[in-house]
């Protein structure tokens, strides 16, 4: 998922103001959440379209990305669309199981269709924002929507992080498997437990670390966040 | 000038610091090297001038005050004495360069204008002004480190204490970084390194201590620091090259690599010989 942010940072429109892109992805919101079904259909291919152009990513790619989030979406759509019913006349592909009809809802259908564009409109929407959308102008969009500090803080912080949580993961992961770490099951699960345990001291040595960063900084308890003028 | 009387540190129960007493900042030392082996003292000795860590006994003064350790005092420190550490993927808060390069700036509340204009004048100075608009998390490790370099300098300290700055480098960088702390000094900036990199440190020094086990067991100019191979041996470091070639070849002691390379009496000499 990191690559997203790779992408953000460079496309052809990373460079529109944060506002515009923020209310592009409300709009984009809207459409996925009112009633009419054909506007999605219609919205739909051109956002993907769109999409893939400014950010040059392939449409294989951009799949890829769905991967993640498509176990979610299906548990859902499935939990809503099959279903049990006495009468083999109300399900589509009727198993006949413990007496009753196991199979696809028809009164359902039309609600399964409705939620599934629904879904899968407000992603697309979303992806695009955030494939579009460098991270410090996201900041800078919470700022002028006047988000608490606090927040603005402490995503700030995570984000960063994030990256340095990352990059330590990775070594730990391949210095364990370039000396055979992970070879059998056994092995796997001991180094993992080990990786584990050296992410968590690593997170505490990294906060020690960063507050003597901090210090050196000058750091008054307030991060800035304002566009710099450079 | 700084000075240490008798510090000692520990962490917990484990003795770093023993002793140490100097004096940082004579006249005519305006770089000084801090050389010593791995797990010497040396980035715990730092974090002990900028007040990060306190001596567990004896005292640090600048300018003749001892150091004071509540919040007004150490910023008024930190603003003289500015530390780059080791490590610079610590040092980097933001997602993008030139707000990184701003942030001790914004936290000392400067206005706009001055800000602007420190953050654009040191891109300049360490040659990164194409990456100004980067993300950090995809610099390489050397431009981590200058970028680290960069958000301190804005500060325009007095003092700046640089913690091994050339590991990591290639010899680009390592060049670059040679000029630049000559370029620092030149302008009256002190400047106090960390390094085991031998050869750089005599390039570069005016005044060396070398730390052992939290002792300084020699002190002096690069004549005196560097002739005791044994010692260095015992503190698991090498003689600088020009040192050795002095001692073992019996060549004049040169201040510098190029000094060597241009002394046409060696030259001469040299080719004498085929
Ligand atoms: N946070 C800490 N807690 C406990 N012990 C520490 C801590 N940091 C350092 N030490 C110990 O203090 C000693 C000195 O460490 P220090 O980091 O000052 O060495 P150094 O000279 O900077 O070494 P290097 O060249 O590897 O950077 C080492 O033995 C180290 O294990
Ligand atoms: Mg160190």
């Amino acid at each position: 998922m990191l690559t997203i942010d790779k992408y953000a940072y460079n496309n052809e429109i990373a460079s529109w103001s944060p506002s515009v892109k923020g209310l592009l992805w409300l709009v984009g919101m809207i459409i996925a959440f009112q009633p009419i079904l054909l506007l999605k259909i219609v919205f739909l291919p051109i956002a993907v379209i769109y999409t893939l152009h400014v950010v040059h990513v392939t449409l294989h790619q951009y799949l890829k990305w769905f991967y993640a989030v498509i176990p979610f979406v299906a548990l859902s759509i499935i939990g809503i669309a099959f279903t049990m019913s006495p009468s083999p006349k109300n399900v589509y592909g009727a198993i006949h199981l413990f007496g009753n009809y196991f199979g696809l809802a028809k009164s359902m259908m039309p609600m399964t269709l409705e939620l599934s564009f629904r879904i899968i409109t407000a992603i697309v929407c979303t992806y695009w924002f955030a494939l579009t959308t460098p991270f410090q102008q996201i900041i800078l969009l919470f700022k002028h929507l006047h988000f608490p500090s606090l927040l603005i803080e402490e995503t700030l912080l995570m984000y960063r992080f994030i990256f340095i949580f990352v990059d330590s993961f990775e070594q730990i992961y391949r210095a364990q498997e370039l000396r055979f770490g992970y070879a059998s099951l056994g092995l796997s699960v001991h180094s993992a437990a080990i990786l584990g345990k050296m992410l968590f001291e690593q997170v505490i040595i990294n906060y020690q670390k960063m507050t003597y960063a901090l210090d050196a900084k000058i750091f008054q308890g307030e991060f800035a966040v304002q566009e710099n003028k450079i | 000038m700084i000075e240490l009387q008798d510090v000692d540190f520990a962490y917990d129960d484990h003795q770093v610091l023993k002793d140490v007493s100097l004096t940082l900042g004579k006249p005519g030392q305006n770089v000084i090297g801090l050389i010593g082996q791995n797990g010497s003292g040396k980035s715990t000795m730092f974090l002990n001038l900028v007040g990060i860590l306190k001596p567990t006994s004896g005292r640090i003064l600048l300018d003749g005050q001892p150091l004071k350790y509540d919040k007004k005092s150490l910023t008024h420190l930190r603003q003289k004495v500015c530390i780059v550490f080791q490590d610079s993927e610590q040092q980097l808060f933001y997602s993008i360069v030139k707000d990184d390069i701003a942030f001790a700036l914004h936290n000392l509340k400067l206005p706009q204008d001055e800000v602007v204009a420190r953050v654009r004048k040191v891109l300049k100075q360490l040659d990164i002004e194409h990456l100004k608009d980067r993300p950090i998390q995809y610099l390489s490790g050397g431009q981590k480190k200058r970028v680290a370099i960069a958000g301190i300098l804005v500060l325009k300290s007095e003092w700046l204490l640089l913690d091994e700055p050339t590991a990591g480098l290639d010899p680009d960088g390592k060049q670059r970084m040679i000029t630049l702390i000559k370029g620092l000094a030149a302008n009256g900036q002190k400047i106090l390194i960390s390094s085991h990199d031998m050869d750089f440190m005599y390039e570069i020094g005016d005044y060396f201590y070398l730390l052992q086990h939290g002792n300084i067991v020699k002190q002096g100019d690069k004549k005196t620091a560097f002739a005791d191979d044994k010692l260095l041996s015992e503190c698991s470091l090498e003689q600088p090259w020009l040192m050795k070639l002095h001692q073992r070849l019996g060549l004049p002691l040169y201040e510098h690599a190029d000094a060597m390379f241009e002394d046409e009496q060696l030259i001469h000499t040299l080719s004498a010989i085929q």
